[in-house]
Protein backbone atom coordinates (compact mmCIF):
# COMPACT_ATOMS: atom_id res chain seq x y z
CA UNK A 1 0.00 0.00 0.00
CA UNK A 2 1.19 3.59 -0.83
CA UNK A 3 2.56 5.44 1.73
CA UNK A 4 0.41 8.08 3.00
CA UNK A 5 1.54 11.80 1.91
CA UNK A 6 2.40 14.50 4.15
CA UNK A 7 0.44 17.46 2.52
CA UNK A 8 1.58 19.83 5.54
CA UNK A 9 4.08 21.56 3.45
CA UNK A 10 3.47 24.25 0.92
CA UNK A 11 3.50 23.13 -2.52
CA UNK A 12 6.40 23.55 -4.87
CA UNK A 13 5.60 24.26 -8.28
CA UNK A 14 8.09 24.86 -10.78
CA UNK A 15 6.50 26.01 -13.78
CA UNK A 16 8.47 26.33 -16.98
CA UNK A 17 7.31 28.07 -19.78
CA UNK A 18 7.21 27.45 -23.83
CA UNK A 19 9.63 29.98 -24.66
CA UNK A 20 12.52 29.15 -21.89
CA UNK A 21 12.22 25.11 -22.83
CA UNK A 22 12.81 27.00 -26.59
CA UNK A 23 15.74 29.20 -24.95
CA UNK A 24 17.61 25.84 -23.28
CA UNK A 25 17.41 24.16 -26.32
CA UNK A 26 18.83 26.73 -28.43
CA UNK A 27 21.34 27.77 -25.92
CA UNK A 28 22.45 24.29 -25.34
CA UNK A 29 22.42 24.02 -29.43
CA UNK A 30 24.98 26.52 -29.77
CA UNK A 31 27.32 25.08 -27.25
CA UNK A 32 26.94 22.01 -28.46
CA UNK A 33 27.67 22.87 -31.71
CA UNK A 34 30.94 25.20 -30.75
CA UNK A 35 29.35 28.53 -31.50
CA UNK A 36 30.10 29.73 -28.19
CA UNK A 37 30.73 28.20 -24.80
CA UNK A 38 29.31 28.11 -21.54
CA UNK A 39 31.31 30.70 -19.99
CA UNK A 40 30.63 33.10 -22.99
CA UNK A 41 27.49 32.76 -22.21
CA UNK A 42 27.57 33.34 -18.81
CA UNK A 43 29.72 36.04 -19.40
CA UNK A 44 26.82 37.68 -22.03
CA UNK A 45 24.27 37.32 -19.08
CA UNK A 46 26.30 38.92 -16.62
CA UNK A 47 26.99 42.21 -18.70
CA UNK A 48 23.68 42.25 -20.39
CA UNK A 49 22.22 41.94 -16.75
CA UNK A 50 24.77 45.25 -15.90
CA UNK A 51 23.67 47.65 -17.54
CA UNK A 52 21.29 50.32 -16.30
CA UNK A 53 19.52 53.09 -17.62
CA UNK A 54 21.72 56.01 -16.08
CA UNK A 55 24.01 56.54 -19.31
CA UNK A 56 20.36 57.96 -20.94
CA UNK A 57 19.27 59.32 -17.63
CA UNK A 58 22.99 61.41 -18.41
CA UNK A 59 22.39 61.84 -21.95
CA UNK A 60 18.52 63.49 -21.70
CA UNK A 61 20.27 65.83 -18.56
CA UNK A 62 23.05 66.82 -21.20
CA UNK A 63 20.31 67.49 -23.49
CA UNK A 64 18.43 69.61 -21.22
CA UNK A 65 21.54 71.90 -21.02
CA UNK A 66 23.14 71.60 -24.24
CA UNK A 67 20.60 72.97 -27.53
CA UNK A 68 23.38 71.45 -29.98
CA UNK A 69 23.98 67.84 -28.32
CA UNK A 70 20.35 68.12 -28.09
CA UNK A 71 19.86 68.54 -31.75
CA UNK A 72 22.58 65.50 -32.36
CA UNK A 73 20.30 63.47 -29.76
CA UNK A 74 17.25 63.97 -31.87
CA UNK A 75 19.14 63.53 -35.24
CA UNK A 76 21.43 60.56 -34.42
CA UNK A 77 20.85 58.57 -31.19
CA UNK A 78 23.98 56.35 -31.55
CA UNK A 79 26.47 58.93 -31.83
CA UNK A 80 24.84 60.95 -29.10
CA UNK A 81 24.85 57.92 -26.59
CA UNK A 82 29.00 57.57 -27.64
CA UNK A 83 28.68 60.96 -25.43
CA UNK A 84 27.73 59.00 -22.35
CA UNK A 85 30.19 56.00 -23.01
CA UNK A 86 27.39 53.59 -24.90
CA UNK A 87 29.12 52.38 -28.38
CA UNK A 88 25.68 50.66 -29.96
CA UNK A 89 27.77 49.21 -32.34
CA UNK A 90 31.47 47.98 -31.20
CA UNK A 91 30.87 47.20 -27.34
CA UNK A 92 31.71 44.47 -25.81
CA UNK A 93 31.25 41.73 -25.46
CA UNK A 94 29.45 40.76 -28.78
CA UNK A 95 30.84 43.30 -31.01
CA UNK A 96 28.01 43.56 -32.77
CA UNK A 97 25.12 45.67 -30.81
CA UNK A 98 24.89 45.64 -26.95
CA UNK A 99 23.88 42.97 -25.99
CA UNK A 100 23.35 42.22 -29.71
CA UNK A 101 20.61 44.32 -30.06
CA UNK A 102 20.05 46.26 -33.07
CA UNK A 103 21.21 49.84 -33.64
CA UNK A 104 18.86 52.27 -34.14
CA UNK A 105 18.25 54.58 -31.65
CA UNK A 106 15.62 57.27 -31.86
CA UNK A 107 15.09 59.55 -29.32
CA UNK A 108 11.12 61.23 -29.27
CA UNK A 109 11.30 64.53 -27.97
CA UNK A 110 8.29 65.63 -25.69
CA UNK A 111 6.88 68.70 -25.77
CA UNK A 112 4.42 71.07 -24.30
CA UNK A 113 1.94 69.15 -26.69
CA UNK A 114 2.75 65.89 -27.17
CA UNK A 115 3.65 63.25 -24.77
CA UNK A 116 5.37 60.24 -26.26
CA UNK A 117 5.08 56.32 -24.64
CA UNK A 118 6.95 53.63 -25.89
CA UNK A 119 5.74 50.14 -26.13
CA UNK A 120 6.46 46.89 -28.07
CA UNK A 121 3.30 45.22 -29.05
CA UNK A 122 4.79 42.27 -30.56
CA UNK A 123 6.91 41.38 -27.69
CA UNK A 124 9.69 43.17 -25.81
CA UNK A 125 12.24 45.59 -28.48
CA UNK A 126 13.68 47.82 -25.85
CA UNK A 127 16.77 50.26 -26.00
CA UNK A 128 18.64 47.99 -23.89
CA UNK A 129 22.09 49.04 -24.38
CA UNK A 130 21.40 52.67 -22.65
CA UNK A 131 18.57 51.98 -20.64
CA UNK A 132 19.40 48.22 -19.37
CA UNK A 133 16.92 45.32 -19.01
CA UNK A 134 13.03 45.98 -19.50
CA UNK A 135 10.78 46.30 -16.31
CA UNK A 136 8.98 43.00 -16.24
CA UNK A 137 5.51 44.95 -16.47
CA UNK A 138 7.10 46.16 -19.98
CA UNK A 139 7.00 42.92 -21.38
CA UNK A 140 3.53 41.93 -20.34
CA UNK A 141 0.39 41.17 -22.54
CA UNK A 142 -2.29 43.69 -20.34
CA UNK A 143 0.29 46.93 -20.94
CA UNK A 144 1.62 45.98 -24.45
CA UNK A 145 -2.17 45.42 -25.64
CA UNK A 146 -4.14 48.36 -23.59
CA UNK A 147 -1.58 51.27 -23.83
CA UNK A 148 -2.05 51.29 -27.96
CA UNK A 149 -5.63 50.97 -27.65
CA UNK A 150 -6.22 53.20 -23.97
CA UNK A 151 -2.91 55.39 -23.86
CA UNK A 152 -4.71 57.84 -21.12
CA UNK A 153 -6.30 55.00 -19.06
CA UNK A 154 -2.62 53.12 -18.39
CA UNK A 155 -1.10 56.42 -18.43
CA UNK A 156 -3.04 57.75 -15.42
CA UNK A 157 -2.51 54.05 -13.75
CA UNK A 158 1.09 54.84 -14.14
CA UNK A 159 -0.19 58.35 -12.09
CA UNK A 160 0.57 60.19 -14.77
CA UNK A 161 -2.74 62.34 -16.07
CA UNK A 162 -2.19 64.36 -18.97
CA UNK A 163 -3.76 68.33 -18.69
CA UNK A 164 -5.91 69.16 -21.39
CA UNK A 165 -4.16 70.28 -24.83
CA UNK A 166 -1.32 67.58 -24.55
CA UNK A 167 -1.90 65.09 -27.15
CA UNK A 168 -0.04 61.06 -26.66
CA UNK A 169 1.73 59.76 -28.81
CA UNK A 170 2.29 56.21 -28.80
CA UNK A 171 5.18 54.66 -30.30
CA UNK A 172 5.07 50.51 -30.86
CA UNK A 173 8.41 49.66 -31.93
CA UNK A 174 8.58 46.68 -33.48
CA UNK A 175 11.28 46.57 -35.97
CA UNK A 176 14.59 47.31 -35.81
CA UNK A 177 14.48 51.16 -34.28
CA UNK A 178 14.79 51.60 -30.59
CA UNK A 179 13.25 54.11 -28.73
CA UNK A 180 13.16 56.12 -26.04
CA UNK A 181 11.74 59.18 -24.57
CA UNK A 182 13.43 62.72 -23.98
CA UNK A 183 10.87 64.16 -21.14
CA UNK A 184 10.26 68.16 -20.67
CA UNK A 185 12.76 69.46 -18.13
CA UNK A 186 10.84 69.92 -15.67
CA UNK A 187 9.96 73.51 -13.34
CA UNK A 188 11.99 73.94 -10.45
CA UNK A 189 14.90 72.88 -11.51
CA UNK A 190 16.66 75.81 -12.71
CA UNK A 191 19.99 76.39 -12.69
CA UNK A 192 20.73 72.76 -11.79
CA UNK A 193 24.16 70.80 -12.69
CA UNK A 194 24.17 68.01 -15.19
CA UNK A 195 24.56 65.54 -12.13
CA UNK A 196 21.90 66.98 -10.28
CA UNK A 197 19.55 66.55 -13.37
CA UNK A 198 20.54 62.92 -14.14
CA UNK A 199 19.17 62.03 -10.32
CA UNK A 200 15.68 63.06 -11.50
CA UNK A 201 15.74 61.00 -15.28
CA UNK A 202 14.91 57.57 -14.29
CA UNK A 203 13.63 54.81 -16.51
CA UNK A 204 10.01 54.73 -16.14
CA UNK A 205 10.27 58.76 -17.57
CA UNK A 206 12.25 57.68 -20.56
CA UNK A 207 9.65 54.48 -21.18
CA UNK A 208 7.58 57.26 -21.07
CA UNK A 209 4.94 56.18 -17.98
CA UNK A 210 6.12 58.92 -15.55
CA UNK A 211 7.25 62.36 -15.63
CA UNK A 212 10.50 63.99 -13.97
CA UNK A 213 9.94 65.82 -10.88
CA UNK A 214 12.56 67.66 -8.96
CA UNK A 215 11.80 65.95 -5.74
CA UNK A 216 12.10 61.87 -7.39
CA UNK A 217 15.67 60.93 -7.56
CA UNK A 218 16.26 57.67 -8.75
CA UNK A 219 19.10 57.27 -6.07
CA UNK A 220 16.64 58.64 -3.31
CA UNK A 221 17.07 56.93 -0.21
CA UNK A 222 13.36 54.27 -0.06
CA UNK A 223 11.41 54.31 3.15
CA UNK A 224 11.87 51.31 5.51
CA UNK A 225 8.72 49.98 6.94
CA UNK A 226 9.11 47.83 10.14
CA UNK A 227 7.64 44.34 10.38
CA UNK A 228 4.31 44.36 12.16
CA UNK A 229 4.95 40.69 13.63
CA UNK A 230 8.71 40.56 13.36
CA UNK A 231 10.30 37.32 13.80
CA UNK A 232 11.78 36.72 17.43
CA UNK A 233 15.53 37.63 17.66
CA UNK A 234 15.23 39.60 14.50
CA UNK B 1 27.66 30.25 -46.64
CA UNK B 2 28.93 30.40 -42.93
CA UNK B 3 25.69 30.14 -40.59
CA UNK B 4 26.98 33.42 -38.57
CA UNK B 5 27.28 35.36 -42.43
CA UNK B 6 24.76 37.75 -40.89
CA UNK B 7 26.61 38.10 -37.42
CA UNK B 8 29.69 38.47 -39.15
CA UNK B 9 28.82 41.37 -40.88
CA UNK B 10 27.28 43.14 -38.50
CA UNK B 11 30.45 43.09 -36.60
CA UNK B 12 31.86 46.53 -36.08
CA UNK B 13 29.34 48.25 -38.42
CA UNK B 14 26.02 47.51 -36.79
CA UNK B 15 22.55 46.34 -37.70
CA UNK B 16 20.69 47.54 -39.82
CA UNK B 17 23.81 49.87 -40.36
CA UNK B 18 24.93 46.60 -42.50
CA UNK B 19 22.35 46.67 -45.11
CA UNK B 20 23.10 50.23 -46.00
CA UNK B 21 23.04 50.99 -49.27
CA UNK B 22 21.37 47.70 -50.76
CA UNK B 23 17.39 48.54 -51.19
CA UNK B 24 18.13 51.47 -53.92
CA UNK B 25 16.10 54.53 -53.52
CA UNK B 26 12.91 54.79 -50.85
CA UNK B 27 9.80 54.76 -52.40
CA UNK B 28 7.92 56.81 -50.27
CA UNK B 29 8.83 60.41 -48.09
CA UNK B 30 8.06 61.98 -45.57
CA UNK B 31 4.53 63.63 -45.79
CA UNK B 32 3.15 61.12 -48.07
CA UNK B 33 -0.37 59.46 -47.26
CA UNK B 34 -0.30 55.39 -47.40
CA UNK B 35 -2.39 52.42 -46.63
CA UNK B 36 -1.35 49.65 -45.02
CA UNK B 37 -1.36 46.52 -46.76
CA UNK B 38 -3.23 43.41 -45.58
CA UNK B 39 -0.70 40.69 -47.15
CA UNK B 40 -0.78 37.21 -46.21
CA UNK B 41 1.79 36.11 -43.27
CA UNK B 42 1.61 32.59 -42.75
CA UNK B 43 4.74 31.68 -41.00
CA UNK B 44 6.18 35.29 -39.80
CA UNK B 45 5.42 38.74 -39.77
CA UNK B 46 6.05 42.14 -37.72
CA UNK B 47 3.07 43.68 -39.12
CA UNK B 48 0.14 44.33 -36.81
CA UNK B 49 -3.02 43.50 -37.16
CA UNK B 50 -4.49 46.35 -36.29
CA UNK B 51 -3.03 48.60 -38.52
CA UNK B 52 -3.76 46.53 -41.75
CA UNK B 53 -5.63 48.55 -43.93
CA UNK B 54 -5.02 51.58 -42.29
CA UNK B 55 -4.54 54.58 -43.56
CA UNK B 56 -1.47 56.51 -42.22
CA UNK B 57 1.29 59.34 -42.95
CA UNK B 58 4.85 58.56 -43.68
CA UNK B 59 7.13 60.39 -40.54
CA UNK B 60 10.77 59.19 -41.81
CA UNK B 61 12.21 56.86 -43.66
CA UNK B 62 14.80 55.27 -41.48
CA UNK B 63 17.04 52.48 -42.52
CA UNK B 64 17.20 49.64 -44.87
CA UNK B 65 17.26 46.30 -43.99
CA UNK B 66 15.75 42.64 -45.32
CA UNK B 67 11.85 42.77 -44.01
CA UNK B 68 11.05 40.91 -41.32
CA UNK B 69 9.73 38.05 -42.61
CA UNK B 70 12.25 37.30 -44.85
CA UNK B 71 14.87 37.73 -42.46
CA UNK B 72 13.40 35.81 -39.97
CA UNK B 73 14.30 32.79 -43.09
CA UNK B 74 18.19 33.88 -42.93
CA UNK B 75 17.08 35.51 -46.92
CA UNK B 76 18.83 38.83 -46.82
CA UNK B 77 18.90 38.89 -50.83
CA UNK B 78 16.38 41.60 -51.22
CA UNK B 79 16.45 44.50 -48.71
CA UNK B 80 13.71 47.42 -48.43
CA UNK B 81 13.55 50.88 -47.18
CA UNK B 82 11.78 50.52 -43.48
CA UNK B 83 9.50 53.70 -42.78
CA UNK B 84 7.82 54.95 -39.35
CA UNK B 85 4.45 55.85 -40.04
CA UNK B 86 1.86 57.65 -37.79
CA UNK B 87 -1.64 56.64 -37.56
CA UNK B 88 -4.41 58.89 -35.66
CA UNK B 89 -6.04 56.55 -32.97
CA UNK B 90 -9.09 57.06 -34.25
CA UNK B 91 -8.35 55.92 -37.49
CA UNK B 92 -7.45 52.34 -35.33
CA UNK B 93 -9.74 52.23 -32.71
CA UNK B 94 -13.84 52.81 -33.52
CA UNK B 95 -14.43 54.15 -29.91
CA UNK B 96 -10.95 56.55 -29.51
CA UNK B 97 -13.19 59.40 -27.75
CA UNK B 98 -13.49 62.58 -30.11
CA UNK B 99 -11.50 64.56 -27.15
CA UNK B 100 -8.46 63.01 -27.90
CA UNK B 101 -8.62 62.86 -31.52
CA UNK B 102 -4.94 64.33 -31.89
CA UNK B 103 -4.05 61.25 -30.18
CA UNK B 104 -1.24 59.14 -32.27
CA UNK B 105 0.52 55.88 -32.73
CA UNK B 106 3.51 55.53 -34.41
CA UNK B 107 5.11 52.19 -35.58
CA UNK B 108 7.60 51.01 -38.23
CA UNK B 109 6.80 49.35 -41.14
CA UNK B 110 8.69 47.94 -44.76
CA UNK B 111 7.99 49.16 -47.47
CA UNK B 112 6.27 45.77 -49.25
CA UNK B 113 3.62 46.67 -46.87
CA UNK B 114 2.45 50.29 -47.87
CA UNK B 115 0.50 51.62 -50.89
CA UNK B 116 0.07 55.00 -51.80
CA UNK B 117 -3.35 56.30 -51.51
Amino acid sequence: MAEKHNHDHAPMVEEISDFEVLEIAVRELCIEKGLFTIDDHRQFTEYAHNIGPLPAARLVAKAWLDPEFKKLALEDGVKASLEVGINWITSPPTDFGTPSDYCDLRILEDTATTKHVVVCTLCSCYPRPILGHSPEWYRTPNYRRRIVRWPREVLSEFGVILPEGVDVRVEDSNQKCRFMVMPMRPEGTEGWSEDQLTEIVTRDCMLGVALPHPDRKHNAKRPIHKAINPVHGH
Amino acid sequence: MSRSHHADKATGVGDPQCFKGEAGPAKFKAGDRVRVKDLPDIFYTRTMQYCRNVVCEVVIATHESPAAEDEAWDNCDNPEWFYIVRFKQQDLWPEYPDAYSNDSLQTELSERWLELV
